[in-house]
């Protein structure tokens, strides 16, 4: 009887000891939004600097909440990549701190501008209409040149975009149109848009692939996953509005009290380098890059060429406004009948 | 002397130093002696002998060595009578706690992560405890269900209620200060309950309060007719008692029908899905027990785990491809407009839900019609009942428990399921969501646990739904007299009818699984169909030592998730004691927890101080174990609720200890609920997303957590491939354990192999 119970106690004991991690003194953990990117990253870095690159994948949001979650005692060093405001709340509630990293003087001062300080910026990635023309041709629908356009009845169940209370990127897409249009007319718009969405998606880019697959004609999502796409073969185009459009600045910041700082710094460097950047170009992040000597993507686009509004994030980034501007949207636009 | 219990005699001949008590204290020391006490990090080894107690120097954790010295001199001093057995057990108990409370101060007062030492030392003198226990006559039962129940209760407190409380704490104490704020802020939420709809034409308050008036009506009226005849102050109780609920139930209709919100579309669904999949489970099991085909008995044993082993995001979006806006059946044969699909939203979810839960339907219910005595059925129908008559009276009552266990795992999986409503939700909102996405979109971990509170207390319900109706009526069928006999076999026509479904099922799972494999060897899926082997050179390359270090955590978790569950199930309905129920409802409360939560909480809980274990494979499979155990428990619950007792008495009678009994004689009976608990655990582990997501680290990520980042960038290709060699090692492996389960069913021994 009491042999069983060991022998059972024997055993787990046994798997415990199994799965005990041992974390080696070279190591540098990274939080990582961008899988692959931070996977082309990792030999080179080694090579460079005898300091192993261990990663986590998550998405933006996740990583700050694992990052809070964690603040007593971090197990990471470095929050790499996703959107700009998960990095601007991190470095608000102080779980990260500022770096001023040698590499600031490569990277574009417009960008270096718009984040305050806050984070050091990965690359800028805009707003854009991913259409499928064969969808809209069918629906006879003309392909959008506006955000205004969308408001055309033709267009109604045809377009997909994000919930901005589960999606950053459906915010900055609302943000993007207060600061065109004006909150009242941004609204209007909204509500004339509201009519002609299938589905609002709990993800950002969750209409990207029901666009390539034919089952939307338009999706409203940032512009580099759906470059992507497009490269590996889904029939789609990409549009910026005639009215401007918003965008994201990615960002690479230090925790603090992280395990190994010099490591983290070391990381961050190498990270901004026009090297490394190239590395996420070649793995299909095809943003535009901070750092100004980066190869661009042939065909992709460049912040001077792309009409651009003068996005102001630090006010956008606010949580309070952030709320307001979201509870608007759910008890004004979400609820009406469509 | 003479007129000593069995159990008396027991103490009797354990007494002195062949007591388990002296001999579990003594490997308390040894391990306490032998390794470590404390860890520098977080790595569990190489152990650090600079953590050593005799390193440490003197403090309160040396209590345990006193502790042992003194229980050996207690049972040094020989016992005659039952008081002097009695007096001599509670003395070591008594030991015991000191070196307990002497070790746990002494680690939490320097927050030092605790080591093998103090880890082995633990688990001893719990053990020690338990027999003490056991010994003194405190528990009724020997040491082993002693032990038995104390290591549970210490289990289930630490891993399930402690980390629980602590997202609670996390809920209701901002900022150093207690507030309800957070549940008021939510249940005001439109993402929550939405009913007047201003843009609307109807008037959605109305419409509920009219439901909820009828609900009310309704229970009153069967409330004075159930209670008719009831003296009259207990009536007036329970008709009220009816009243309330009725009116409850009315409005939750209500608000299913006219409110949006998540409440209200996690409420749907589950109404909806809990009932259709166990009904789909059982009339694939009927048919699979009783049809006379081998084919159809096969088809079934594998289709019905082929949904069952993916994970619920990868049906979506097969399902998206056949069922989509331009999906194969719904555009291209079927030709309904894009506009007018109604796939997103409660329709898809229901549906892609439906098809994950009747594999576990069929498990439970088929395990359930498997403990059936055949001579039942023949009894009835050699005194002259009908087919309907022997189905209503006999087999009917006989399959309830299943029935009942297969209703609130369906409803519980639905409810807390996070991965179809997230693919097919559309519009909808859900609770399971809504707690994922409060904490990832809107950074709040407080309204998260709100979120969360709220799905606990809706499975809570469930709960007491399902014991409610498992409470009514119980029956022993297996009594340990050969059963012998063949079922009835069905109405030709019902099983024409039985057949058809099943193909039409068949067909439908075949053709949702085809479109995964097939997305996975062309080049673009839906968009250029040339075919192509690189999908799985990429995955090769970059996935395959993630899906192997998860199939070693799987297995690391599920064994051990089988045994606590059965061993957890047989001392709830065996014996009698103190936090019996906690035991119970504190093991599906980890279930029932929505797994972003519970991953939430193994943070809170286990970052920092003594128990610290973040950031190591051992949380992962302690999240694992604990979450995926309960299935174990409701399947062997059921199947014991059908075993007659006086096996196990015949087995005590003979001088066998209860683990022998439970091992010997119990486990035999039991392989089908067993297996099934081990299969789900195995399977859950592989697939589990939602309670892991957050606690895998730096190079220890988890295969689905892969799938679904490669899903959402849109790799659909590397997804499908990755999810067709998920699929087809998990159906390789419950295939051969099922063959080997057929070997093991101690009831087909002598028969031959008659399933």
């Amino acid at each position: 009887m009491t042999a069983t119970l060991r022998r059972a106690l024997l055993a787990s004991a046994i798997s415990l000891a199994a799965t005990a991690a041992a974390v080696a003194q070279g190591v540098v953990n990274v939080v990582c939004v961008t899988e692959e990117w931070c996977e082309a990253l990792r030999e080179p870095f080694f090579a460079k600097t005898g300091i192993r690159m261990e990663f986590l994948n998550l998405r933006s949001n996740e990583s700050l909440v694992r990052i809070r979650a964690e603040a007593s005692n971090p197990t990471f060093d470095v929050f790499y990549g996703g959107t700009g405001d998960p990095h601007f709340v991190a470095a608000k509630e102080g779980l990260t701190v500022p770096y001023a990293s040698p590499m600031l003087s490569e990277l574009a001062p417009e960008m270096v501008a718009a984040v305050k300080g806050a984070y050091l910026p990965l690359y800028a990635n805009p707003i854009a209409l991913i259409v499928n023309p064969k969808v809209l041709e069918q629906a006879g629908a003309p392909l959008p040149k506006s955000w205004l356009d969308l408001a055309d009845p033709k267009f109604k169940g045809l377009i997909g975009m994000a919930d901005p209370n589960s999606s950053g990127t459906a915010y900055t897409v609302i943000a993007t149109l207060v600061q065109i249009f004006g909150e009242e007319k941004a609204f209007e718009f909204l509500a004339a848009l509201h009519q002609n969405i299938a589905n609002y998606t709990k993800s950002g880019s969750g209409s990207l692939q029901p666009t390539g697959q034919g089952e939307l004609g338009v999706a409203i999502i940032f512009m580099a996953s759906a470059l992507r796409e497009k490269e590996a073969g889904l029939p789609i185009e990409i549009i910026v509005p005639e009215e401007g459009t918003g965008y994201e600045i990615s960002g690479i910041s230090l925790i603090k009290n992280g395990p190994n700082p010099e490591g983290a710094k070391a990381f961050i460097d190498y990270a901004l380098s026009a090297e490394a950047q190239d590395l996420g170009t070649s793995v299909g992040s095809l943003q535009i890059k901070a750092n100004v000597n980066a190869t661009p993507f042939p065909g992709g686009p460049k912040l001077e060429e792309i009409k651009v509004i003068d996005y102001d994030f630090e006010f956008y980034g606010t949580p309070e406004v952030q709320q307001r501007l979201i509870e608007r949207w759910t008890t004004q636009i979400f609820p009406v009948p469509r | 002397m003479t007129d000593l219990s069995f159990r008396g005699t027991g103490a009797m001949r354990l007494a002195g130093f062949t007591s388990p008590v002296v001999g579990w204290t003594l490997f308390a020391v040894a391990c306490y002696l032998a390794l470590p006490l404390a860890r520098t990090g977080r790595a569990f080894l190489p152990l650090d002998y600079g953590l050593h107690p005799v390193v440490l120097g003197p403090a309160l954790h040396w209590l345990v060595v006193v502790a042992a010295v003194a229980v050996t001199l207690v049972y040094g001093r020989p016992a005659s009578s039952g008081p002097q057995v009695r007096r001599r057990a509670d003395r070591a108990l008594l030991a015991i706690l000191v070196g307990v409370a002497g070790l746990g101060i002494s680690l939490f007062a320097e927050a030092a992560p605790f080591g093998f030492g103090a880890l082995g030392a633990f688990l001893g003198l719990a053990i020690a405890a338990g027999a003490a226990l056991s010994e003194g006559n405190r528990v009724r039962g020997d040491a082993f269900t002693g032990a038995g129940i104390v290591l549970c209760l210490t289990f289930v407190t630490l891993f399930i209620t402690y980390p629980l409380l602590m997202v609670l704490r996390s809920a209701v104490w901002v900022d150093g200060t207690l507030t309800l704020a957070q549940f008021a802020k939510t249940f005001s939420s439109p993402l929550f309950l939405f009913v007047s709809n201003r843009f609307t034409d109807v008037d959605e308050a109305r419409q509920v309060a009219l439901w909820a008036a009828a609900g009310t009506a309704a229970g009153t009226a069967f409330g004075l007719w159930q209670t008719r005849t009831t003296a009259l102050p207990r009536r007036l109780v329970l008709v009220a008692l009816w009243l309330v609920g009725g009116a409850i139930g009315g409005w939750a209709v209500g608000i299913m029908l006219w409110g949006r919100g998540a409440l209200p579309s996690t409420l749907l669904v589950a109404v909806i899905v809990a009932p259709s999949a166990t009904l789909l489970g059982f009339a694939l099991a009927l048919l699979g027990q009783r049809t006379n085909s081998r084919v159809v008995r096969g088809c079934l044993g594998v289709a019905s785990v082929l949904p069952f082993i993916t994970p619920p995001f990868v049906i979506g979006f097969s399902m998206i491809f056949l069922l989509g806006r331009r999906g194969l059946i719904t555009y291209d044969i079927l030709g309904i407009s894009p506009f007018a699909n109604p796939l997103y939203g409660i329709v898809g979810v229901s549906l892609s839900q439906i098809l994950g839960l009747a594999p576990v339907a069929y498990l439970i219910m088929r395990g359930s019609l498997n403990s059936l005595n055949p001579a039942l059925e023949e009894a009835a129908t050699t005194l002259g009942a009908s087919r309907w008559r022997v189905f209503r009276d006999v087999t009917w009552p006989l399959v309830r428990p299943g029935i009942a266990a297969s209703l609130l795992l369906a409803s519980i999986e639905s409810i807390s399921d996070f991965g179809t409503p997230l693919v097919l939700g559309g519009d909808r909102n859900f609770l399971a969501t809504e707690v994922f996405l409060a904490l990832t979109g809107r950074y709040s971990q407080s309204e998260a646990s709100v979120y969360g509170v709220v799905l606990l207390l809706l499975v809570l319900l469930v709960f007491l739904a399902s014991r409610w109706m498992l409470g009514v009526r119980g029956f022993a069928t297996v009594t340990g007299k050969p059963a012998s006999g063949a079922f009835l076999p069905l109405p030709r026509g019902l099983e024409w009818g039985l057949l058809a479904l099943a193909g039409l099922w068949l067909a439908f799972i075949l053709s949702l699984y085809g479109v995964i494999f097939y997305g996975s060897v062309v080049e673009l899926w839906g968009i250029n169909n040339t075919l192509t082997l690189r999908h799985y050179v990429e995955f090769r390359n970059t996935a395959w030592p993630v899906v192997w270090y998860t199939i070693q955590l799987s297995v690391a978790s599920a064994i051990p998730a089988m045994m606590l569950g059965g061993l957890i199930a047989y001392l709830v309905t065996r014996h009698r004691f103190w936090g019996r129920s906690y035991l119970e409802m504190g093991s599906l409360l980890s279930f029932a927890t929505p797994g972003t939560v519970m991953g939430l909480a193994y943070i809170l809980a286990f970052n920092d101080g003594t128990l610290l274990m973040t950031s190591t494979s051992a949380i992962i499979v302690l999240a694992l174990v604990f979450r995926n155990m309960p299935v174990a428990i409701r399947a062997s619950m059921s199947g014991l609720a059908q075993i007659d007792r006086s096996l196990e008495e015949a087995s005590a009678t003979l001088k066998a200890g209860s683990g022998t009994t439970m091992v010997r004689v119990l486990a035999p009976l039991l392989i089908y609920p067993l297996l099934a608990g081990l299969i789900f655990a195995f399977v859950s582990a592989m697939t589990a997303v939602s309670q892991i997501i957050f606690l895998v680290s730096a190079g220890r990520n988890v295969a689905t957590v892969l799938l679904l980042s490669r899903v959402e960038r849109g790799d659909l290709g590397v997804a499908a491939a990755m999810a067709s060699v998920l699929i087809v090692l998990l159906l390789a492996l419950i295939v051969v354990l099922l063959i080997a389960s057929r070997y093991l069913d101690a009831r087909n021994r002598g028969k031959g192999l008659s399933i």
